[in-house]
């Protein structure tokens, strides 16, 4: 091997070890950062009979961190999380509507967007009935109707919670 | 009797000074620490400067017009005093917290009624961290408006705006440490941003925060980026910051072309006749490059050719103004610490969201943007297009003229991104109240610290 070659490999090998190295913190710093999968959420949760959801009116279910609603007569299970950035969306009982309080967004009773700042309507789960039971399956949060949809608004009931019309 | 090195005496001084002090200070393990007595002559105060590694940090001479406070408002030096301060009160903090979702809000009350100074060593901590914030942010307004980030000093610009980013980095995670429901619900608008990153933005933000929601996890990782990983960037990155400030020299000096690279040229009248005539009587062969020195070549020509001695040594007259800033700033803080403590909410409530939940003045600004537009745009576009404006403005404004009038574009849209920025910061601070409604100041005050 000649001089040259042999210098060259070895500019080219420590560049390459720094490399591996670089990559090698890389990977560490993901692995050690990296949220662990966990079993917590994702279960089915009974949150109570069909009766007890009458219509026009929302539940708050601690334990799913979500609210049943029954709008018109149609069940949702809406997450509490602002799609916006994720601030807890109180329910307003003067307007019955959500209304965060970081930005301002605004949500109808079954969760569409009306105003503000947010991309989209608040996000659920999915609902069914097992007889008389209302299920929600807390393992799939599914992204909440697009701006325009507007299938369940009303006008408000009265003055808004954080000032907006 | 113990010869005497006369060297060992001060000027002027012939008799011994038998006393005890003086004689420890002529002992041997005393001079094998402090290797020479303060001598108050040049040769002296030189010795000062080359025996103290810490004086390393300063030129052993300086132009005088350093020393007018004028030159740079002492931003940098305050900043790097008020990092100081926040590495002590804070390494004090680190022996009450503990970074666990069940104890760390309790270790703050802790700190208020079981630690004697404790809440006080907080408030220190606290109102440092947020001058820390402004007084970065002035140097580099600052910076700016003196052309200082022009050739040779680009680097040191950029590497200027990630010490800026690094501040930001420790108060957003310091932030959170106190876990109150200020700390967690800003943390959690503030990390449910990253989402809108495209692409990688969903990975990010659990990297970020390590789980489906701000807790645990988080907790833990702002922690360790708070006291270890950010401090040991930062020190790193000051260290480059100032050593490259002491090798490229202070950006004083103007000359009629108004850039810094010529800058020591410049020299009063009647200085180098030699030079003069000799570029006057051959013009074609030394102009342009004659100097004090006779012909030498442009770049090597900035330490030889500084005509007279405007300079002053450091030891002492920079050193005694930087003690009179680094007091005064001590003073400050520690002023505001005993008149205003830290806020503490109450307990950190994933479920209740507290009315109004605003940031903290600086993320004001940015808390704006976002109940304006898409958090796309607001969030990621807009601030990640000016940082790397900021990053990048050593390169693109080419012009290497120093002097305000020949700069005039630059200024301009430097000036107006500026006041976009204190508006925005301005509004956001002191007139949002409640559900992010537009308040009069004067009649309620929501400002977040
Ligand atoms: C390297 C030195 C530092 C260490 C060891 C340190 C350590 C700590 C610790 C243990 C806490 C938790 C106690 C508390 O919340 O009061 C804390 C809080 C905090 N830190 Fe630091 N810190 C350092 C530097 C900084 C810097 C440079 C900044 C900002 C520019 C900063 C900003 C904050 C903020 C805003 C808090 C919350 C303060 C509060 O609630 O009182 N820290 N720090
Ligand atoms: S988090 Fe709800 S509007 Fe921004």
């Amino acid at each position: 091997m000649d001089d040259k070659s042999r210098r060259d490999f070895l500019r080219g090998g420590w560049k390459l070890g720094g490399a591996l190295l670089i990559g090698a913190a890389g990977y560490t710093g993901y692995e050690a950062l990296r949220p662990l999968a966990s079993g917590a959420g994702g279960a089915k949760i009974t949150v109570g009979k069909t009766s007890s959801f009458a219509t026009d009116t929302n539940t708050y279910v601690s334990a799913g961190r979500m609210y049943i609603v029954n709008a018109n007569d149609y069940l949702f299970a809406l997450s509490q999380k602002c799609p916006h950035l994720g601030c807890h969306v109180p329910y307003c009982e003067s307007s019955g509507r959500f209304e965060c309080p970081c930005h301002g967004s605004i949500y109808d009773l079954a969760g569409e967007y009306i105003t503000g700042p947010a991309p989209r309507g608040m996000d659920r789960y999915e609902v069914t009935l097992e007889g008389d039971n209302v299920v929600v399956d807390t393992s799939v949060l599914k992204a909440g109707p697009a701006r325009g949809a507007k299938t369940f608004l009303t006008p408000p009931k009265g003055p808004s919670c954080i000032g907006k019309a | 009797m113990v010869e005497i090195d006369p060297n060992k005496l001060e000027p002027g001084r012939t008799s011994v000074d038998h006393g005890l002090t003086a004689r420890i200070k002529r002992s041997d393990p005393w001079r094998s620490a402090f290797r020479h007595a303060q001598i108050d002559t040049p040769r002296g105060r030189a010795l000062q400067s080359f025996s103290n590694v810490f004086l390393h940090v300063y030129p052993v001479k300086i132009p005088k017009r350093v020393l007018n406070l004028r030159y740079s408002l002492r931003l940098g030096f305050i900043a790097a005093v008020l990092f100081g301060i926040l590495l002590v009160t804070g390494i004090y903090l680190m022996f009450v917290y503990t970074p666990s979702v069940g104890s760390a809000y309790g270790d703050m009350q802790n700190l208020k009624t079981g630690v004697g100074f404790g809440q006080l060593i907080r408030n220190v901590h606290r109102w440092s961290a947020h001058l820390m914030v402004l007084v970065v942010a002035l140097h580099l307004v600052r910076v700016f408006y003196a052309g200082a980030y022009k050739k040779p000093r680009e680097f040191n610009w950029v590497i200027g705006v990630m010490l800026l980013l690094i501040t930001l980095g420790f108060s957003f995670t310091g932030y959170l440490l106190p876990w109150d429901q200020l700390a967690y619900w800003a943390v959690t608008v503030g990390t449910n941003l990253v989402h809108y990153v495209p692409l990688v933005g969903g990975r990010l933000q659990d990297l970020l925060i390590g789980g489906p929601q701000v807790g645990q996890n988080t907790l833990l990782r702002f922690y360790a980026l708070h006291v270890a990983v950010l401090p040991m960037l930062l020190a790193l990155m000051l260290t480059v910051h100032i050593w490259r400030v002491r090798k490229d020299g202070f950006a004083v000096e103007r000359t009629s072309v108004g850039t810094f690279s010529e800058a020591a040229t410049e020299r009063p009248a009647g200085a180098a006749p030699a030079a003069e005539s000799m570029a006057l009587a051959a013009p074609e062969l030394y102009g342009g490059r004659v100097r004090l020195l006779g012909v030498v070549d442009r770049e090597s020509i900035t330490e030889a050719a500084r005509p007279v001695d405007d300079t002053v040594f450091t030891w002492p007259h920079l050193l005694v103004r930087h003690v009179v800033v680094a007091l005064g700033t001590a003073a400050v803080v520690l002023g505001l610490a005993v008149l205003f403590s830290a806020p503490l909410r109450g307990l950190a409530n994933p479920n209740l969201t507290p009315e109004p939940a605003k940031a903290p003045w600086y993320f004001a600004g940015l808390q704006e943007l976002l109940s304006r537009f898409d958090p796309l745009v607001a969030g990621i576009l807009l601030p990640g297009g000016a940082v790397l404006v900021l990053l990048l403005l050593p390169y693109i404004d080419r012009n290497p003229d120093t002097r305000a009038s020949h700069r005039k574009v630059a200024i301009a849209l430097f000036s107006l991104l500026l006041a976009i920025a204190v508006i925005l910061t301005v509004i956001g601070t002191f007139f949002r109240g409640p559900g992010w409604q537009f308040i009069a100041p004067w009649t309620h005050s929501y400002i977040e610290f």
